[in-house]
């Protein structure tokens, strides 16, 4: 009896003494690192494997664009502005481009309006895309990978095949789009429109990228190891995400049914049908959900698009140097990552005397060191994947 | 009591309905002015009132989604860019952005502070999200929050001297270095002739220094 208390005893206190030492160690993660999708670096405090508090530091790829702009035209800063959320470019430009010429009270076109609305919600596909790439890679899942960038190409192919460029397509005008995209000076007289073929094989790459979006709900939405890596994995609640300004997808998926298309009339989003996707917990698993979710919205809405794109002209009328009134304008859109907007103050120049850019990614992952609080290190990497966020539209 | 400054008048319906909701924001936050020029809704607060503003906003008008802080530096000593039209007051103009999620509605929100020792109380306490914003203008147009729990440098180096948005910080880049597209580039030999056969309306939408002939444009 004594015997065996006193053994009982001993044990307890043999594995007391045995009980792991953690104490407080700093994790270093970035600035080069694959989860940062860019160069964000996070000093994270650890107890073993718990996290106890997380530092993002930012600024590494600073760039100034808000002073640069200063100095700059109008149609100068539409190069400018492709590169701050460099995933989906031509979605930058739009917010921009309506707020200019809001100010300016220009009335662009519909068949120009038409083609924006297009190619923005093929920004939205393969920004969105970039996510289904990457986000599963970090959770270690190589295949996903070749799926979603196969059918990204497919969609930078289209964009390519109007605009010139992938990534950075500089197409839109002050009053509409690049009205002769790719013509040489022996086609000066033609004004070239959307290239011949170009909404039957947008037609094609729809029906291709929604049987894709099928293909990703067998081999990753149902899989197992994905599932506990990222099902109740970094819960934000909507009251959270509201303060701290996440807009976009992330909040959607946090159960709030936002959506700047269906309240801003930007883009002529009011002449097609499509549902506001949301999630219901706000974990890792519903922000995946939502944007796969998303893509096949876009492509429904890509597909009436170009059954009722009108025809028309390319541009308004527009001076020759583009002079903007004075006065003081905010613009937001819903681009892929969420709320991107321009607040810009002219002095009736031919620059903005002030531009203050808002973009997604920046109040997206100031929320994120409250979601990181507690979690295991490993979660680190499924919970700010989960986010997209894109460096560029972070530092800007 | 509010004034509207606006010098447009109210046109159709979506405006004068977007006049009455800014009155009624204007009204219920006490501001000392506002404005719906171009859709904006700015409402201008006092600076003391600048935190209680915002957490009516919050609390009563359910304007609960805080979208971006930021300030405008006015005066017409501007070292780079152009100078404001007529003369200002020189000082800082803060902006703050909050919005609901329901009806799709963004009020800013805005306080002028002087140009020397700017202070405001941090909304940190009110939208947690402002802590970025906050420390984002702090460093470029030196603005001292008030209460912040954490005034580093977000962007910049932490040794980096000077305040950058302001408009007296010259742009290094410009001094150093002449903008190219200021200096008039001599044309390509062909390009006198071939200006010639065109109408003019096309050679001058082509940068200085283009020939019209280049089949590589």
């Amino acid at each position: 009896m004594t015997l065996e208390q006193d053994a009982l005893k001993h044990f307890s206190e043999v594995s007391v003494a045995l009980e792991l030492q953690t104490p407080d160690m700093t994790l270093n993660i970035g600035p080069q690192h694959p989860s940062t999708h860019g160069v964000l670096r996070i000093v994270a405090q650890v107890d073993g494997e718990r996290v106890t508090d997380v530092k993002p530091v930012i600024g590494y790829m600073h760039r100034g664009y808000e002073k640069i702009a200063e100095v700059r035209t109008y149609p100068q800063i539409t190069a400018l502005v492709n590169r701050i959320d460099w995933v989906s470019g031509f979605a930058n430009e739009i917010p921009f481009m309506a707020a200019t010429e809001k100010l300016m009270g220009i009335e662009v076109p519909e068949r120009a309006r038409y083609i924006r609305m297009i190619l923005t919600e093929m920004a939205r596909i393969s920004s969105h895309l970039m996510f289904m790439a990457s986000y599963p890679l970090e959770l270690g899942a190589t295949t996903p990978l070749m799926f979603a960038l196969r059918e990204r190409e497919r969609i930078l192919d289209l964009i390519e095949s109007v605009t010139g460029g992938r990534f950075h397509p500089n197409f839109n005008r002050i009053g509409g789009v690049k009205p002769n995209a790719g013509a040489g000076p022996s086609q000066k007289k033609t004004v070239q429109d959307l290239p011949k073929g170009f909404l039957q094989a947008t037609r094609d790459a729809m029906d291709e990228l929604l049987s894709t979006c099928d293909q990703f709900d067998e081999l990753v939405t149902g899989n197992e190891i994905f599932l506990a890596r990222c099902k109740g994995v970094g819960i934000m609640p909507a009251a959270l995400a509201a303060d701290f300004g996440v807009s976009g997808p992330n909040l959607r998926a946090s159960g709030v049914a936002f959506d700047l298309r269906t309240h801003t009339d930007y883009l002529p989003y009011d002449q097609v049908n499509f549902e506001v996707v949301t999630g219901t917990v706000g974990d890792s698993f519903d922000r995946w959900q939502v944007r796969l979710e998303e893509i096949r919205q876009a492509a429904y809405i890509v597909q009436q698009a170009v059954d009722q794109i009108p025809s028309g002209p390319l541009q308004a009328k527009v001076p020759k140097v583009i002079k903007v009134p004075k006065g003081e304008v905010y613009v937001r859109a819903e681009n892929p990552k969420g709320e991107m907007g321009y607040y810009i103050v002219s002095e009736g120049g031919q620059g903005p005397y002030r531009l203050k850019i808002r973009s997604a990614s920046y109040s997206n992952i100031s929320v994120i060191p409250q979601l990181l609080e507690g979690v295991l290190v490993p979660d680190i990497i499924a919970i700010m994947g989960s986010f997209d966020f894109v460096l560029g539209d972070v530092d800007r | 009591m509010t004034t509207s400054p606006s010098d447009l008048p109210a046109t159709d319906e979506a405006s004068v309905e977007l006049d009455a909701y800014a009155a009624a924001v204007a009204d219920a936050v006490g501001a000392l002015s506002w404005s719906t020029n171009f859709a904006t809704v700015k409402v201008g607060v006092a600076p003391d009132a600048w935190v209680k503003s915002l957490r009516t906003a919050k609390t009563d008008l359910g304007l609960i989604f805080f979208s971006f802080l930021s300030a405008v530096h006015w005066t017409n000593k501007v070292e780079v860019g152009d100078p404001p039209a007529e003369t200002v007051d020189e000082r800082l103009e803060v902006l703050a952005a909050v919005g609901d999620l329901t009806e799709g509605r963004l009020v800013h929100f805005s306080t002028d502070l002087p140009i020397d020792g700017a202070a405001l109380a941090t909304l940190t306490g009110v939208y947690a999200g402002a802590n970025w914003h906050e420390r984002e203008a702090a460093e470029m147009f030196d603005i001292d929050f008030v209460g912040h729990p954490q005034l580093e440098k977000l962007y910049l180096p932490s040794e980096f001297e000077g305040h950058p948005l302001r408009k007296s910080f010259p742009l290094l880049s410009r001094e150093v270095k002449p903008w190219p597209g200021m200096v008039d580039v001599e044309g390509m030999p062909d390009s006198a002739e071939a200006s010639e056969e065109s109408d003019g309306a096309d050679a001058e939408t082509l940068p200085s220094g283009v020939s019209t002939e280049n089949p590589g444009r």
